[in-house]
């Protein structure tokens, strides 16, 4: 386990996946911006687009990383700023306790990020997903809980 | 001083009135076991029956795991649910539960009877099996002060409370029932203080030694899904760990499988579990169950100020929030 993490920092060829559940109405669309902005971010992000953040099941982030994925960020409108008034609120309480408890378990806490990105803001989504991808690299591919027997 | 606290005479003359009543159809409550020291639930429907109710330091239980786990067959046409009301046994830790179930909406509090015994600690039978491997029984345990009396093939030992008794126990803060219809002895004051050592030592190691941690605890696990089935808070009729679409976790026992199971199982009690100690009580691989969930009980406590099962007016936890939830690690 520390061996593979040892060769991926040393040879910094490791590239993370990472599976972001983005909210429809701003981190989709911030996302969007960046993208017709022409900004560039690393491209390790596969974006599943949800209706809200707090459609995210906090299982979604546990089976992402059961089936591959080494870190899981999601991402929503600001407190306040909402579609549907309040679902991030529940989203932000499902997501502290969901950390907090993986990094019980010994899940690095760099594998699981949230953030808040609205409709306008393409820079910051950059920055974040370099913060994320940056914080699995330094972590190495997840080997914990990933599924191995897939024929089954 | 601590004494045996449940004056049985007592105790039976009043589930004799509650049985007898019209609108009761079930007394929930404990007799004798057959093996060891063990106790085990009494299902009373008849006055005839309730001879056999006792409690002893040995009635571990959690009885409120019943109110909701009962069979539901289609019924034949023209008759009806026995709609009665139900009556059951519960020590302080267990009144919890069915406050949280009722929270939930699991039930109304007039469907239920709830008789209420104080307890000043109940025993760990798997520390008592280590401890009398020979004992056959059926024996009998009694508290006297400091020590707890076992009986059993004609022989009687006193034991050392702290050595038996179970952990739940020893930080135990809700001694007393915090709901009950009648309660069967004095109140019992609030006698342990919950510091969280028992998780703290984990908490601080690093993510590998962690894992390691759990990675051995979580491969001994057979998958036989009786943390679930004990457990009071599990009722939901479609259970997310069996469910085969989506299938969220495989039948495999593989560590993966092991690891999502118990993902998933503690952190739907989240904010739910009430620290009755069944699920671990349960395992037949001595998993540390309760760490996952006193994890999370901590958490809650700390982060939103919230203890499940100690107020039948409060809303769930996780459906309810507060402007200025902790946020800290959100980018």
């Amino acid at each position: 386990m520390t061996e593979d993490k040892a060769k991926a920092t040393v040879t910094t060829d490791f590239e993370p996946n990472i599976v972001a559940f983005l909210c429809n109405w701003c981190s989709y669309a911030g996302a969007d911006l960046a993208g017709t902005s022409r900004i560039q971010y690393p491209a390790n992000v596969k974006v599943i687009r949800v209706m809200c953040s707090g459609r995210v099941n906090p299982l979604f982030v546990m089976n992402a990383l059961q089936q591959g994925a080494d870190g899981v960020l999601v991402s929503g409108c600001h407190p306040g700023d909402c579609h549907y008034m309040h679902g991030n609120y529940y989203a932000r309480r499902r997501f502290t306790l969901m950390r907090d408890f993986l990094e019980y378990l010994g899940v690095e806490p760099e594998r699981f990020r949230a953030s808040w990105v609205s409709a306008s803001e393409g820079s910051k989504w950059k920055e974040v997903i370099e913060e994320v991808v940056e914080g699995v690299k330094s972590v190495g591919p997840m080997d914990q809980f990933k599924r191995r027997q897939l024929n089954w | 001083m601590v004494e045996q606290l449940i004056d049985t005479d007592k105790l039976k003359k009043i589930a004799e009135e509650v049985i007898s009543r019209e609108d009761v159809r079930l007394l929930i409550g404990y007799r004798k076991g057959t093996f060891g020291f063990r106790m085990r639930p009494a299902f009373v429907e008849e006055v005839s029956e309730v001879g056999e109710l006792e409690f002893t330091p040995a009635c571990v239980n959690n009885l409120a795991t019943y109110l909701t786990n009962y069979e539901r067959p289609p019924l034949p046409r023209g008759t009806t649910n026995d709609t009665r009301k139900v009556a059951v046994m519960v020590k302080g830790c267990d009144s919890r539960a069915l406050l949280q179930q009722m929270v939930e909406l699991a039930y109304k509090r007039d469907d239920v009877i709830i008789l209420g015994i104080p307890c000043n600690g109940v025993i760990d039978p798997a520390k008592v099996d280590k401890r009398f491997p020979e004992a056959k029984g059926p024996g009998d345990v009694k508290r006297e002060g400091d020590n707890f009396t076992f009986s059993a093939d004609g022989k009687t030992e006193t034991v050392p409370a702290a050595e038996v008794i179970a952990d739940k126990c020893t930080r135990c803060r809700y001694p007393t029932p915090l709901v009950y219809d009648e309660l069967l002895a004095p109140e019992v004051e609030r006698f342990a203080d919950d510091t969280y050592e028992d998780i703290a030592g984990l908490e601080k190691r690093g993510s590998d030694e962690k894992w390691a941690y759990w990675e051995e605890k979580f491969s001994r696990c057979v998958r036989c899904y009786g943390c679930r089935n004990v457990c009071p808070m599990c009722y939901c009729d479609e259970c997310v760990l069996d469910r085969l679409s989506p299938q969220w976790m495989r039948r495999s026992v593989d560590i993966s499988e092991n690891t999502a199971y118990h993902i998933s199982r503690a952190y739907h009690l989240a904010g739910r579990c009430i620290q009755c100690g069944e699920c671990q009580r349960v395992c037949p691989m001595d998993i540390p169950i309760m760490e996952m969930n006193r994890k999370f009980y901590k958490d809650v406590a700390e982060f939103y100020e919230y203890e499940p099962g100690t107020d039948a007016e409060e809303k769930p936890l996780l459906s309810i929030f507060s402007v200025d939830d902790k946020e800290d690690f959100i980018l």
